[in-house]
């Protein structure tokens, strides 16, 4: 705990984010406007279940491909289940919610009693939610959503803060305890930091595997469910775009891809930077397109940082040791 | 399992290449591409049986015009595979490569020629620059040509103002029509001309071979005085000459060259890139792998989608069916490996 706070691997992007708020505002005042910081802040809260879902299984050093196939199934259930079979909101979003678990427990248990890596046993329930998604919308939207959700999907209750911030924030500290305060959250560090090192110590690796898969699926599952909310229908292409997003974020918050190091608050400022550039090329009337282009070079430019770091680190400890 | 594999990868290439030298006829009938063989046959049957419509002229030459592009798209993810990586990027090469040769043939009215070397240099240099980034930045593949597949795709869309190219020399998309003997197109003796020269490549080359033991076990590999790094970029080289050459296809069949025809970032390619290599034996650790069962896997999966589409069942779960196939088909190797290695113990 003695290292400095200008060196965690959060500051760099508070930097990038507050440098950016500053030289936008300034060059375009509209930009800190209150409705221009409640579309911002859709946007991150959205983004952030996006990125956490991603960001706990890197932790374990693994990878889920199927975060936004997961997002899509929850969003077309929880329309389906209000439009088709009228079930109240609250009641819809828990099974949908439970979707998701379970979608996410099916992922860990096999990649922990198969073996196989995740990468595979992801790709293949990626294209089966989907296949799943598309079997029941017949990639038709649920138009029918009740008027409560579309506008907890897009009001705000403390102007300009929009309601969806508040579970954004409360998985963020939610997942900051469990990580860095409960023994469960330290064993899935342990496991991807060094999962021989942890099974030895006494961690129950398949468990820890399964739970954190779990806890993907239900962080994936309501992003999907929020963006009913916010886009006002259960579109079945939710969750078609995350991918990218979703490693991007947590890449540029200084999460190592190998497992064992992942920030709560890196990856919250690395979906801000996200949605601050997308919202700059919009304001200042760049081509959207280059979004994606953008995106990719931040994942390029975070790895860099993130390996750089990893190498000066280790040189650091060789010489410590001679 | 991947220390197992890293054991057996430098010798595991053998059971393709010398089929009788342990075991005989038992190794080959329990090996990948005998299953894929036997598959394809009770499937062909049990379409051909409920729908008289799929042994029609028509429909097995859409097949063959379909899985060639397919068989390519699992190749070039293949050669990949076999350093131990990955490349997500493999849709986003294809489609840039494609656009890259319509705008040389559209803008520069090219003939079709120069129009598909240009396209398959673009992929030749796309997928070195995938090659260069990871070498040098000792970075796994996965991440890098996850942002990479980013970039392409978007400055493909930038630059293209996400048109299409439709000035596609005759000469080219006559060739994605053409029938020969009434059934067979082009593009598979295309495709049987490039699994013919991967064989060659990787069973009789020193290029081929060290290539495979890169992949294999990178250590003893550079000791041994192969320059892994090397390989691996020329790995990634010709993954993206062989996406190229498969969004060529897929221009000279439609006649024109979309931005869209691979999806979203090309991500539409990634299922059929590893659906693939990996029913046909191709190991993921790298090291080792099969052209043929590349092949027919490609071909097994081209044959359940043309079937289930042409039987009408559900055509919006063909993904799902997709899905459960990947996953039936790793478990099935699974528990296939864990057979043989306890008969060896046995």
């Amino acid at each position: 705990m003695n290292q400095k706070f200008w060196q965690s691997e959060w500051f760099g992007p508070l930097l990038i984010t507050v440098t950016a708020i500053v030289i936008v505002s300034s060059l375009n005042p509209s930009f800190l406007s209150p409705f221009n910081i409640q579309i911002l802040l859709l946007a991150i809260s959205v983004n952030a279940m996006i990125a956490f879902s991603q960001m706990i299984i890197i932790a374990i050093g693994q990878m889920n491909l199927s975060v936004g196939a997961i997002g899509g199934m929850a969003a077309i259930s929880f329309g389906g289940m209000m439009e088709v079979w009228g079930i109240p909101w609250p009641i819809a979003a828990v099974l949908s919610l439970s979707i998701g678990l379970l979608a996410g427990i099916a992922n860990g248990a096999l990649c922990a009693y198969t073996g196989i890596s995740a990468f595979v046993i992801t790709l293949a329930s990626l294209s089966i939610f989907k296949g799943i998604n598309l079997g029941i919308t017949e990639a038709q939207p649920f138009y029918d959503i009740p008027d409560t959700v579309k506008s907890l999907g897009n009001d705000t209750f403390l102007h300009p803060l929009p309601w969806l911030v508040l579970p954004a924030v409360a998985a963020a500290v939610l997942l900051w305890y469990l990580l860095f305060r409960l023994p469960l959250g330290r064993a899935i560090l342990a496991v991807g930091g060094n999962e021989h090192a942890a099974a030895l110590s006494g961690i129950s690796v398949p468990r820890i595997v399964i739970v954190a898969h779990a806890i993907s699926g239900l962080l994936a599952a309501l992003a999907g469910i929020m963006l009913v909310g916010r886009l006002q229908i259960g579109q079945p292409t939710i969750g078609d775009d995350w991918l990218i997003l979703s490693f991007a974020a947590p890449v540029i918050g200084g999460a190592i891809l190998t497992g064992g190091h992942v920030s709560v608050a890196g990856t919250f400022l690395g979906v801000a930077i996200v949605a601050i550039i997308t919202q700059v090329l919009v304001l200042f009337s760049i081509d959207p397109f280059l979004v994606q282009v953008v995106l990719g070079g931040l994942i390029l430019w975070a790895v860099g940082i993130n390996r750089y770091r990893e190498v000066r680190a280790h040189r650091k400890i060789a010489a410590g040791a001679i | 399992m991947s220390d197992t594999s890293q054991d057996r990868a430098p010798e595991g290439d053998d059971s393709q290449t010398r089929p009788s030298a342990m075991g005989g006829p038992l190794r080959f009938l329990l090996s990948n591409e005998f299953g894929l063989i036997v598959l394809v046959l009770l499937f062909g049957i049990l379409f051909s049986t409920l729908s008289p419509a799929f042994l029609s002229k028509f429909s097995l030459y859409a097949l063959g015009r379909t899985s060639a592009v397919n068989i390519m798209i699992g190749f070039s993810m293949m050669v990949v595979i076999i350093t131990g990586g990955l490349n997500l990027s493999v849709g986003a090469i294809g489609v840039g490569a494609a656009m890259f040769g319509g705008w040389l043939m559209q803008a520069f009215g090219m003939p079709w020629v120069p129009g598909v070397i240009g396209g398959l240099a673009m992929g030749a240099a796309l997928g070195a620059l995938n090659g260069v980034i990871i070498v040098r930045s000792g970075l796994h593949s996965f991440i890098i040509t996850l942002a990479t597949m980013s970039i392409f795709f978007g400055v493909m869309i930038y630059l293209t103002r996400a048109e299409s190219y439709r000035e596609i020399s005759p000469a080219f998309t006559s060739y994605g029509r053409m029938k020969i003997l009434g059934v067979i197109s082009p593009l598979l003796l295309v495709t049987f001309a490039v699994a013919i020269m991967l064989s060659v490549l990787f069973r009789f080359t020193a290029l081929g071979r060290e290539m495979l033991v890169a992949g294999a076990n990178a250590r003893a590999a550079e000791i041994s005085g192969i320059r892994v790094n090397r390989m691996i970029t020329y790995c990634h080289m010709l993954s993206g000459i062989l996406a190229g050459v498969a969004g060529l296809m897929l221009v000279s069949r439609t006649g024109a060259a979309i931005p869209s025809m691979a999806g979203q970032l090309g991500q539409d390619w990634l299922l059929p890139a590893f659906l693939g290599p990996v029913l046909g034996g191709t190991l993921l650790t790298g090291g080792r792998l099969s052209v043929l069962g590349t092949l027919l896997g490609s071909f097994l999966v081209t044959m359940l989608t043309t079937g289930l589409l042409l039987m009408q069942v559900g055509a919006f779960w063909i993904q799902t069916y997709l899905g459960l196939l990947l996953l039936a088909a790793v478990l099935i190797d699974l528990a296939r490996r864990s057979y043989l290695e306890r008969r060896k113990l046995l």
